[in-house]
């Protein structure tokens, strides 16, 4: 890295030794592997030379600029560089330190965790995006995680700042390699300036021997629009963390995923939106099928500061259980400071509809075909206002259903 | 075609189908009428193959025991029942049911699976007949559906599913006059020789638009008269009170709209 270690790396690095893991007792890592978690090894990041399969059959294969992330280091022969659009700033986090310094040195309000604590010490790669303009072609950000025999998991940044009145669409999505333990760590640093609006989407499809943390964090200026879309589908614990600050006036955030876990999958969104002026606007809505043991954590809170007159917030959380032994933790959390406020939340857990069952077997359609349909009716419906065909159809072959 | 001997029905301990017999020819329409909580709506499902119920009995369609089958088999034998509420599917589109729908019957039969191109001219031939917009056919199954759209979604299915029986629970209800008009007219135009109805309802009204060839009372979970079309007007006149042992705190038949 050009500009040596940053202060907040340095101070990052003192620290990680002394760290202690979350535990039970913190609400946001209560339904956390705690054990499996206290056997990933971080340290620096290093290129690997394993041998790397063809990730282009776990990807989605979108046109635009794309970078390539293995084990916290850029591959740039995987990615695309060349020929970006004009106002598009892409480059490996390393190479950005020199000019972009403010931006990786940013502080946000949301208290570190053991792992953004380690992020920030090793995770030296990743991607800073730099947006002005209406940018039209998705910009597409890879991380894969290959566990090594010296450490196990990576880590990894992507830091994104969108220019006044600019957009974009941003996907990033998180893949691993092998089928040994280990995992990934990436943390996604947004600032939207004002009027600005990007759709940021995350698609988590690990293997189910490794872990996925992700941390999300997000300020918003005036009258700036965010949307996030979460599809997490793969790791045996597989979490994303959105810590959402709507800063000016008239910012909007709407955030929406799908979780769909199999076998023992645990599969965790922690959401926290913060009102911290008046007049802003906040959607959450997420989605989850729950198949075998698998387990489902949705944690969404809408945080109302003083002064922030004028919220307007709704929170949504809807899941469909699919066996005896899955399971779902649902909690919405509202704290609420001001005055001339609208928050509204609500969670549903249901079954198959066995009605909509019969209904379907009545028409010819067979059992499992009848189950398979309703549960990608449920599912689809996450992703009708997806800007990418090319992303939607990607999650729907994953699912395992053609495009209807 | 149709034979029902002696078909019983119950729930727990509760006998609703207690012993019917119902024969039904090729082609015929079958008008089958009772009042509320007769087991109008159980021997539609009978036949249909819902869970839930114990049967007795014996029901065959050409020959093959229906009783056996669970409810998609049932549907490739050639059964078609209307509901008499339409459940509400978010996110199945329409289109893609009815050819999903379709195309299953056609795999358990052997047949060729029919593609998306010509399955919309079928749809769209369908969709004529029972007076629907295009954007029908687009949308979720009977999701935000008015009570007259559901119905004729059902009438929709069946011109599409094509079925040697059409088993019809309360059609009519919850239609107004125009509805029930474009309704009767797509059962009609979809009865021929080689298919036959089993037309249930409350109200004779139905049978204005629908005429059947027998008429059937279903008191107790048994058919306790049987006639022509005229039985129909006998009891738009007299009600259900003389077929039934006790006194009826029913609604009555005549300018009824329910």
């Amino acid at each position: 890295m050009s500009l040596g270690i940053l202060p907040s790396r340095s101070a990052a690095l003192e620290q990680v030794d002394s760290l202690s893991l979350p535990t039970k007792r913190d609400e946001a890592w209560r339904y956390a592997p705690h054990k499996t978690l206290g056997q990933l090894t971080f340290g620096p990041a290093a290129s690997t030379d394993a041998a790397l399969a063809d990730i282009d059959s776990q990807i989605p294969q979108l046109d635009g600029p794309l970078l390539v992330v293995v084990n916290g280091v850029v591959d740039a022969g995987r990615s695309r560089l060349g020929a970006l659009p004009d106002g598009v700033s892409l480059v490996s986090l390393a190479d950005a330190a020199d000019e972009a310094a403010d931006v990786l040195e940013r502080v946000h309000e949301e208290a570190d965790d053991a792992f953004s604590v380690i992020n920030r010490a090793y995770g030296t790669g990743g991607a800073v995006i730099q947006i002005s303009g209406q940018q039209s072609e998705t910009i597409h950000i890879v991380d894969v995680a290959v566990p090594g025999a010296e450490q196990n998991a990576s880590s990894s940044r992507v830091v994104i700042d969108v220019a006044a009145g600019s957009s974009a669409v941003i996907v990033e999505t998180r893949i691993g390699s092998g089928d040994s333990f280990g995992g990934s760590n990436v943390r996604t640093e947004i600032s939207l300036a004002a009027d600005a609006s990007l759709e940021h989407i995350i698609l988590q499809d690990l293997p189910a021997t490794q872990i996925h943390l992700g941390r999300v964090d997000v300020v918003q200026a005036a009258n700036s629009t965010l949307r996030a879309r979460l599809f997490n589908l793969g790791s045996d614990y597989g979490r994303v963390a959105y810590y959402v600050h709507l800063t000016d006036e008239g910012a909007h955030a709407d955030l929406s995923g799908l979780y769909f876990g199999f076998g023992e999958q645990t599969l965790d969104q922690q959401i926290t939106v913060v009102h911290g002026a008046p007049n802003c606007t906040s959607r959450q809505s997420y989605r989850g099928v729950l198949d075998d043991s698998s387990t489902g954590v949705w944690n969404g809170g809408v945080d109302v500061r003083v002064g922030a007159d004028g919220t307007d917030s709704e929170q949504s959380n809807d899941n469909l259980l699919l066996s005896r032994k899955a399971e779902i933790n649902t909690m919405p959390r509202l704290e609420i400071l001001a005055d001339e406020v609208s928050c509204q939340h609500g969670a549903t857990v249901g079954q198959l509809d066995e009605e909509a069952l019969y209904y379907m077997r009545s028409r010819g359609i067979p059992a499992e075909e009848a189950s398979r349909l309703l549960i990608n009716g449920f599912a689809d419906q996450m992703m009708d206002d997806l800007e990418s065909d090319t992303v939607r159809a990607w999650i729907t072959e994953r699912l395992g259903h053609a495009n209807v | 075609m149709l034979h029902v001997e002696k078909l019983t029905a119950s729930i727990g301990d509760t006998p609703i189908l207690k012993g019917l017999d119902l024969a039904v020819g090729a082609g015929e329409v079958h008008a089958i009428m009772g009042p509320n909580g007769s087991g109008k709506s159980t021997f539609a499902h009978a036949l249909a193959g819902r869970d839930g119920y114990e049967i007795g009995g014996t029901v065959t369609l050409d020959g093959a025991d229906l009783l056996e089958m669970e409810p998609e088999a049932r549907a490739a034998a050639g059964v078609f029942m209307g509901f008499q509420y339409p459940v509400e599917i978010p996110g199945v589109n329409n289109m893609y049911f009815l050819r999903t729908a379709v195309n299953s019957v056609r795999r358990t039969l052997g047949e060729d699976e029919i593609g998306a191109r010509d399955f919309l001219k079928v749809a769209e031939q369908a969709m004529e007949l029972v007076e629907m917009k295009k954007d029908f056919l687009y949308r979720s199954v009977n999701a935000g559906f008015s009570g007259g759209e559901k119905k004729r979604n059902e009438i929709l299915q069946m011109a599409v599913m094509q079925p040697r029986l059409a088993v019809l629970d309360e059609t009519d209800s919850g239609l107004d006059i125009d509805a029930l008009r474009v309704v009767a007219k797509g059962v009609n135009s979809l009865r021929g020789p080689e298919r036959s109805m089993i037309v249930i309802t409350h109200y004779q009204r139905l049978l204005d638009y629908i005429k059947p060839d027998f008429v059937h009372v279903l008191v107790e979970g048994k058919i306790v008269e049987s006639g022509d079309h005229t039985l129909a007007l006998h009891l738009e006149e007299n009600g259900y009170a003389g077929f039934v042992n006790h006194d009826l705190d029913d609604a009555p038949l005549s300018g009824a709209s329910a």
